[in-house]
């Protein structure tokens, strides 16, 4: 036979806590998780700098940090970093200020559609090496060069998203606004703008990561300081603690730009329109 | 006090690729409303409510004939409730009020307040529309389009998509509210019941767009679609929209 069971306040409040501390070791699990995958690749590290390779050409990886916490108290590291970072934003900006405007133009225009989406192809075809040289061609070694070329290499990933953004709004939103008198410039800072927002950040983000590697690899060409340049240098001098150290250093940055920026719009968005 | 005056209204949708024929939804609808009045406009799928409804919302263009909504000689300010809620999900429900008002002033604000109030959702005004039931979210529909002092208010089945339940108290609520505003009113709706619990006047429309029947509900209000009065009505109106369905059925021709 069967029995329902009794439903009291205490039964619900006992329920209520024991699911609060499995989310609580859940959570605690994910993030020793996080820690052992941490570990395990320095442990990997250690082991090919060791046995397989020797510490000139890998070091290991607390030399590594050694040297990052040099470079990171020299002054050295903010005159290049900052040189690196002003050139990214700068063509990151500049990609986004175009691709608003072409991806406006993909999205409601046929014949703007099918000669964007060649030429986005055709950036998207070319090998960023290739763009880097003639960067080094067309400009000289000057601060304008990585920044044209970075715009140049982001603009097809964040237009694509803006296009993409616009097509997918929900057209029932904009007959609403429009039954309610809403204008044209209401409707577009309203619901257009808004409802692509995510499809834009998730573009902005790809691209941005596109952008770094670009700028970094221009600078190897084409710059006279900037993280790339010192790679560069590190390389010519044969100083592999210092081109890794650059390397690790340049991922950090990345990272806290991927993860204080780009993960908590995206967290903010994504809990509005969930 | 706003005044719908529609001669002749026909509405044909080209042939797409998806579907490749003309479609009549509307074929030469004569009405006027004018007053505080609350009107139903009923009648079965594919019989053009939702189109009549867009065309004197100005959000879709007639073929031919003439659609007039004023209000003392100006047109008339609309307020439409959807099918669906049609609420912003990245703004707040007190904010989804205020995208349709003009002026975003203190007193605005006081006034979506009051409307949600009025709707049993003050308390939930910070909240966003995915944090509400489907329910709740046609509340704020409902108090959104009362809160732009409509002088013509639109609602196209806006309880279609409900349960039972919640549509019964949905339309207490609408009820309610209209019966604190009295504006007139232009209700899409192919429940004969849910007609006759809200509605001054019937415009039965049958396939095809043509008004079969135009029948007025002299009941007092707020009505309880459990009294007999009520009950009796109803019996009569779906009495009259069989009559219609059997008209279509042996292609008879509209009154």
């Amino acid at each position: 036979m069967l029995t329902v069971p009794s439903v009291t306040p205490d039964a619900i409040s006992a329920l209520s806590s024991r699911e609060m501390r499995r989310a609580v070791m859940r959570r605690w699990l994910f993030r020793f998780s996080v820690l052992i995958g941490w570990a395990a690749f320095i442990g990997v590290w250690y082991f090919f700098s060791r046995l397989v390779f020797n510490p000139q050409q890998l070091p290991e990886p607390h030399v590594v940090a050694g040297e990052s916490w040099t470079l990171i108290t020299e002054r050295d590291f903010r005159t290049n970093m900052q040189a690196s970072l002003v050139r990214v934003l700068g063509g990151f900006l500049l990609a986004i200020v175009i691709s608003c405007g072409l991806g406006w133009l993909i999205a409601y225009n046929a014949w703007w559609r099918t000669l964007l989406r060649t030429i986005v192809q055709l950036v998207v075809s070319t090998p960023i090496v290739a763009l880097a040289i003639l960067t080094l061609v067309v400009f000289g070694v000057s601060s304008l060069g990585p920044v044209i070329t970075t715009a140049v290499v982001a603009t097809p990933y964040i237009m694509m998203n803006v296009a993409q953004g616009l097509t997918g709004v929900d057209r029932r939103l904009i007959v609403m606004s429009e039954s309610f008198g809403r204008t044209r410039s209401q409707i577009i800072a309203g619901v257009l703008l808004p409802s692509s927002l995510i499809s834009v950040l998730a573009g902005a983000r790809l691209a941005f990561a596109v952008a770094w590697r670009m700028e970094l690899l221009t600078e190897i060409f084409a710059a006279s300081e900037g993280v790339g340049f010192q790679i560069r240098r590190s390389f010519e001098s044969y100083d592999v603690r210092g081109m890794i150290a650059w390397t690790v250093l340049f991922i950090a940055v990345m990272l806290i730009f991927e993860n204080l920026v780009f993960r908590q719009i995206e967290r903010r968005l994504q809990g509005r329109t969930a | 006090m706003a005044t719908v005056l529609i001669e002749n209204l026909t509405k044909i949708y080209p042939p797409t690729i998806t579907y490749p024929h003309r479609v009549q939804a509307l074929g030469g609808v004569n009405m006027s409303v004018t007053g505080n009045v609350f009107v139903a406009v009923l009648g079965p799928s594919g019989s053009g409510k939702t189109t009549l409804l867009n065309i004197v919302a100005g959000v879709e263009t007639p073929t031919s004939g003439s659609v007039r909504a004023v209000h003392n000689g100006v047109p008339a300010q609309v307020g439409y409730v959807f099918q669906e809620p049609r609420l912003l999900p990245w703004r707040t429900v007190l904010n989804n009020m205020l995208y349709v008002q003009d002026r975003k002033s203190d007193r605005s604000r006081r006034e979506a307040e009051f409307y949600l109030t009025m709707v049993g959702l003050n308390e939930v005004a910070h909240l966003y529309p995915s944090q509400l039931s489907a329910g709740m979210q046609q509340r704020v529909g409902i108090a959104r389009a009362f809160l732009v002092n409509p002088d013509l208010l639109l609602m196209d089945e806006p309880f279609s998509h409900m349960d039972a339940l919640t549509g019964r108290s949905l339309r207490e609520y609408l009820q309610r509210v209209w019966l604190h505003t009295r504006k007139t009113a232009l209700f899409v709706t192919h429940d004969v019941s849910e007609a006759v619990e809200l509605a001054d006047r019937i415009l039965m429309l049958r396939p095809g767009g043509v008004v079969f029947d135009d029948i007025p509900i002299d009941l007092p209000r707020p009505r309880n679609p459990d009294d007999p009065a009520v009950r009796s009505v109803e019996r009569d109106v779906l009495r009259r929209f069989d009559s219609m369905e059997a008209a279509v059925r042996f292609g008879a021709h509209a009154q």
